[in-house]
């Protein structure tokens, strides 16, 4: 096989290691080749001309063009060798290409790499005995190669060479396919350039490139790859990304430390500056680290590095000395050194002449406008939608939570009332992807949140995913999507057969009419939605409640619960007493199931509705139908525990009732019971118990008929019951 | 120094072999008024074969990285505060420290509510300073004024039990490397080499704690628990091993099986669960450290070459782990029973411990 020709010059570099890519950079300086190629989608080609106006770290995002959520990232740190390589090519003029398969073709596959060829020079360095390859770099590789770049890149290529025969079967035909395709982009550019070309590209692959078989052989290799329209640009990148090891991330771990080395190694002060920049960190946090303790913990650093035959201190040394002097021996300080400087927090710059989608253009716009920055760190955010900035910057995050780009996360924990919000915010760069994806539906935030709300209200067939889709269009003030809206909410509403549907929508619908004056939404029209839903529900009622199973009948209680309470809230008197008499008429209904009758039996009493004597007459009567009594007694238990101590009548019906039970119909009424009892907190229950250990009071043994030993039995019993639930 | 056999030699007598053939092979650079370069003081803690084929026992086991913090700290003359809970081996390692760097472990103040600034610095001998007027003779100095004119490493024991004001009398001796005597008009100056050991036990932190000035002097090194049952196993075997040998003991080597039973024990109960995590457990009032663990291994291997066959087993570990468990008669003891019939009892392989421990509740505590 003919050898590749003398003027190629391969560079196998460490993804993202630093000590590669001084070995680039000094490389590139000695060899002053004509033509650059780098290991990544060739389809990023058009994307170089921009290195100039980015900050890293950066990643390149492409995305397939008929499905943007189908895409990947080529993230770059400053310290990474390929983005050395680009800023050396950006600078000298010289023309750079990626070489690896189309981006095409990668997107959306699934197999894994092969694992070895992830970190080969990291199984070298663990071979070695270095817990850090870097490490292994800097004390060994570097210093053996005593300043010769080349000679480094040649003997880093020899040792793969050994490592790939090694691991011959570990190649997949994923990775031979990537490395036709580089061979290929390195006979276009033989042809392209008579002087010398450099090839940077992960160490693996590098004795691949070492001969060139024939076009005919790499082409087989390369029959048959899918094809898209991909199409790509420049995103902020962040170390917390790089640090992460899933999902996007690279999986570095000291991005920050790495960071830190690269930027001061001219300097040569990266010991002592980092340890300013750990006294900085935890004196911010008011720990205290003075200036003294920084130069001991130079001092401590400097001698674990002799004690280990070590030419100067690495991250572990650092790390230990931090420990030793600046943490006083506790992780927890030092955890936060680790957040904000081994890891770090820096999330990059892309600048305004690199291309984007018109969306992603309106959204950068906007976050300047309300001064309302993509930041990496979490922030607290309390808004008052009385002011406009924040009323806007309420509706952006809302919009963008509609475009699935989840930056805002409302902060329900605190309740601040109507005309207030608090959100927390963090800017993950990953969320590119969902700015990309939703850029096909519209050049602004608010046309494709309105596009995307109008398709959901299209095709929405429950009464509360419509009522959902309401909710969203009124927070994010969109009027043509509330109008869509509503009249999903109308469609699905005639369609709705089940009460429970009708009702189940309720709750949201009603936090849709507290708030929708804030939201600029005429009020009285949500309501009119509401109306609507609640005279369905209201009809349907009775009817739902008969011959359904347990389990319906569980939904039916939840149901009435949240109709219940958003009656209260938004209904007008009208409307509320249409839904209090169809609460009557589902308690005088027989053969309703007792645990939505019962339920309803409380409401109304808590209401007022019904006096305790109507409710001891009621709950008699379910007694007298049997089976149904203790589901009636649960649904009517269910929430009421205070009421339960407080009223004494209501507690000798109770008490009443259940001494009269049959031995068998007491023990069917135990566990069901206990269910209804378990609802309560604990402090309820302990009242409770109290209140029947006391005596349970006004218990009349009636004509004397009384079964002394009997009574004592269960009550007894009621007496573990609650007792036994109260633990 | 005599040769006369003493209860318990110190480290640098009972190793005294072991530093010599270090110092004999040892051809880094020393720091000033050192015995032995850092790399060769890691070695003699840490254990390992020396290129002449001696063997050095290993004194601390655990991670490498905390004795190499430990032992750079005293090489740039910082002070060293070893913390943790009670048995975690901070004067053991103290001690051992001191033997190899300076070849003397005893220049030590036991740090107590009652110790004075004196025990610290110096005193003086009354009847010579009323017979002669304050004068260098009349001068007792303390252990650490002692190391400071030797360049030797004195070792405060439990410093945060010292009254504050004792505390802090070390700072100037720390931070000045110098000792005023305003008596005699005199400033000792430290020799280079001088630098101080500190311990300071975990569950006093808050008690007294000490003040940031002082913590500041110091380099803090955490030594943790053993971190898993197999480390402690070790740990415990290990040092029952090598005591049992100082103690000349008839006995075979505890074998492991006991010890991985003590350990268990230990463990459970410290941390209030059995290892399946299934079965809450009272926890005991003490510490039932890793060194408790150990003389309960040790006294069994006593009481079997004393009065059994010489081989340790249930009979011998009872009486050692009722000592160390039942510190409060009363809530120790419904512990240890709770745990018996909960835990001990349940496990077949266990009946003979429980046999045993029953035996001796019935009879000890009847
Ligand atoms: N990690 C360990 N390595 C070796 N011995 C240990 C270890 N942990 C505890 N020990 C043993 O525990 C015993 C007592 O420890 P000690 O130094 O008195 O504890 P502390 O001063 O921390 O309370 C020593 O005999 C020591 O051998
Ligand atoms: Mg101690």
């Amino acid at each position: 096989m003919p050898a590749l020709p003398e003027r190629v010059s391969l560079l196998g570099i460490r993804h993202h290691g630093p000590g590669s890519a001084r070995m680039v950079l000094a490389a590139l300086e000695t060899l002053r080749p004509e033509l650059v190629l780098v290991e990544g989608p060739p389809e990023a080609d058009g994307l170089v001309e921009h290195v100039g106006e980015l900050v890293p770290p950066v990643a390149l995002l492409m995305h397939d063009e008929a499905e943007p959520s189908t895409a990947a990232f080529w993230p770059f740190a400053r310290f990474s060798p390929e983005w050395q390589a680009m800023c050396w090519a950006h600078h000298n003029g010289v023309p750079l290409r990626f070489a690896d398969l189309p981006a095409a073709a990668t997107l959306g596959a699934e197999d894994e790499p092969d694992p070895v060829s992830v970190d080969p020079l990291g199984v070298l360095a663990e071979a070695a005995g270095f817990d850090d390859p870097e490490r292994w770099w800097e004390d060994v590789v570097e210093h053996s190669g005593a300043g010769d770049p080349l000679a480094l890149a040649t003997a880093v290529t020899e040792a793969m060479t050994a490592l790939r025969e090694e691991f011959e079967d570990h190649v997949g035909p994923r990775t031979l396919r990537r490395e036709a395709q580089m061979r290929q982009v390195i006979r276009q550019g033989l042809k392209e350039v008579t002087g010398p070309i450099a090839v940077v590209c992960g160490a693996w692959h590098a004795p691949a490139l070492r001969e060139l078989p024939t076009v005919s052989a790499d082409n087989a290799l390369l029959r048959g790859l899918p094809r898209k329209k991909v199409s790509g640009t420049w995103v902020p990148w962040s170390h917390g990304r790089l640090a992460a090891a899933g999902g996007y991330g690279a999986g570095i771990a000291a991005p920050g430390w790495y960071a830190h080395l690269w930027e001061r190694a001219e300097a040569g002060d990266a010991v002592p500056r980092w340890f300013a920049r750990a006294c900085q960190v935890l004196r911010a946090e008011d720990l205290p680290a003075s200036t003294a303790s920084a130069v001991e913990a130079v001092r401590l650093a400097d001698a674990l590095a002799a004690l280990r035959g070590r030419p100067s201190p690495g991250l572990a040394e650092v790390s230990e000395a931090a420990l030793a002097v600046l943490c006083g021996g506790e992780d927890t300080p030092l955890r936060l050194v680790h957040q904000q400087l081994v890891i770090g927090e820096e999330l990059g710059e892309v600048g305004a002449g690199v291309p984007r989608s018109p969306l992603a253009a309106d959204l950068e716009r906007l976050q300047r406008r309300l001064r309302l920055p993509a930041s990496a760190t979490e922030r607290q955010l309390r808004l008052d939608l009385r002011k406009d900035t924040d009323r806007e910057r309420s509706k952006l995050l809302r919009r963008l939570r509609v475009l699935d780009v989840q930056w805002g996360e409302p902060d329900s924990t605190r309740g601040l009332g109507t005309f207030a919000e608090a959100w927390r915010v963090r800017w993950d760069p990953s969320m590119a992807v969902a700015v990309a994806a939703a850029a096909r539906h519209g050049t602004t935030v608010a046309a494709a949140t309105e596009l995307v709300l109008h398709q959901r209200a299209g095709s929405v067939e429950k009464v509360a995913k419509a009522a959902d889709v309401l909710w969203y269009a009124v927070g994010c003030e969109l009027p043509a999507a509330v109008t869509a809206a509503r009249r999903a909410l109308d469609r699905c509403a005639a369609a709705a057969t089940d009460a429970v549907e009708l009702l189940s929508a309720l709750p949201s619908l009603a936090g849709t009419v507290r708030y929708g004056s804030v939201r600029g939404t005429d009020p009285e029209l949500l309501r009119l939605a509401l109306h609507g839903l609640l005279a369905r529900g209201a009809v349907g009622l009775p009817l739902a409640c008969r011959g359904v199973d347990d389990e319906t009948a569980e939904h039916l209680v939840t149901a009435l619960d949240a109709a219940q309470e958003a009656a209260g809230l938004a209904a007008d008197e009208e409307h509320k007493s249409l839904w209090r008499n169809a609460l009557l008429k589902l308690v005088g209904l027989d053969e309703a199931h007792g645990l939505p009758a019962g339920r309803a039996t409380r409401l109304l009493w808590e209401a007022g509705d019904l006096d305790t004597d109507r409710v001891a007459a009621r709950l008699h009567r379910a007694v007298s139908t049997a089976g149904g009594a203790t589901m009636f007694v649960t649904g009517f238990l269910r929430g009421s525990a205070a009421l339960l101590a407080a009223d004494p009548r209501l507690f000798d019906l109770i008490d009443g009732w259940l001494t009269g039970l049959s031995a068998e119909a007491f023990a069917d009424a135990v566990p069901l019971l206990r269910k209804a009892v378990s609802d309560f907190s604990a402090a309820e229950r302990r009242t409770l118990g109290e209140r029947v250990a006391t005596g349970g009071g006004g218990i009349s043994a009636g004509d004397g008929a009384w079964d002394e030993p009997r009574a004592q039995r269960l009550s007894a019993h009621v007496r573990g019951l609650l007792e036994g639930a109260g633990r | 120094m005599t040769s006369e056999p003493v209860l318990r030699p110190s480290a640098e007598q009972q190793y005294a072999g072991e530093l010599a053939a270090l110092a004999a092979v040892d051809d880094r650079p020393r720091p000033p008024s050192w015995r032995l370069s850092p790399q060769a003081v890691v070695r003699y803690v840490l254990g390992g074969t020396l290129s002449d084929g001696t063997e050095i026992v290993p004194k601390y086991v655990g991670d490498r990285r905390i004795v190499e913090v430990a032992v750079a700290t005293l090489a740039t003359d910082r002070a060293l505060l070893l913390v943790g809970v009670p048995g975690t081996a901070k004067s053991w390692l103290s001690e051992h420290l001191a033997a190899a760097i300076s070849g003397d472990s005893t220049l030590i103040v036991q740090g107590t509510a009652g110790t004075s600034e004196e025990s610290v610095r110096y005193g003086w001998n009354y009847a010579r300073l009323i017979a002669e007027g304050p004068s260098e003779a009349a001068l007792v100095p303390g252990p650490v004024l002692r190391a400071m004119r030797t360049g030797a490493v004195a070792r405060v024991e439990e410093l945060t039990r010292m009254p504050a004001e004792v505390q802090d009398s070390l700072i100037t001796v720390l931070s000045e490397k110098a000792l005023p005597v305003p008596e005699l008009n005199l400033h000792v100056q430290a020799v280079p080499g001088f630098t101080v050991i500190g311990t300071a036990n975990d569950r006093d932190r808050g008690v007294n704690q000490m003040s940031s000035a002082l913590a500041r002097r110091f380099n803090t090194v955490v030594l943790p628990p053993p971190a898993s049952e197999d480390d402690e196993v070790e740990i415990v075997s290990t040092r029952a091993a090598q005591l049992g040998r100082a103690l000349e003991l008839p006995a075979a080597p505890p074998a492991l099986d006991e010890v991985r039973r003590v350990v268990r024990v230990f463990r459970e109960l410290r941390n209030g669960s059995t290892v399946d995590g299934r079965t809450q457990l009272k926890k005991p009032s003490g510490s039932l450290s890793t060194a408790e663990a150990i003389s309960v291994v040790t006294s069994g291997m006593s009481l079997a070459a004393h009065f059994g066959d010489g081989n340790i087993g249930a009979d011998e570990l009872a009486a050692g782990l009722l000592g160390a468990v039942v510190k409060d008669r009363v809530s120790d003891t419904a512990a240890w029973q709770e745990y018996l019939e909960a835990v001990v009892k349940e496990r077949p392989e266990w009946r003979d411990l429980y046999r045993a421990c029953h035996d001796l509740d019935t009879s000890g505590y009847a």
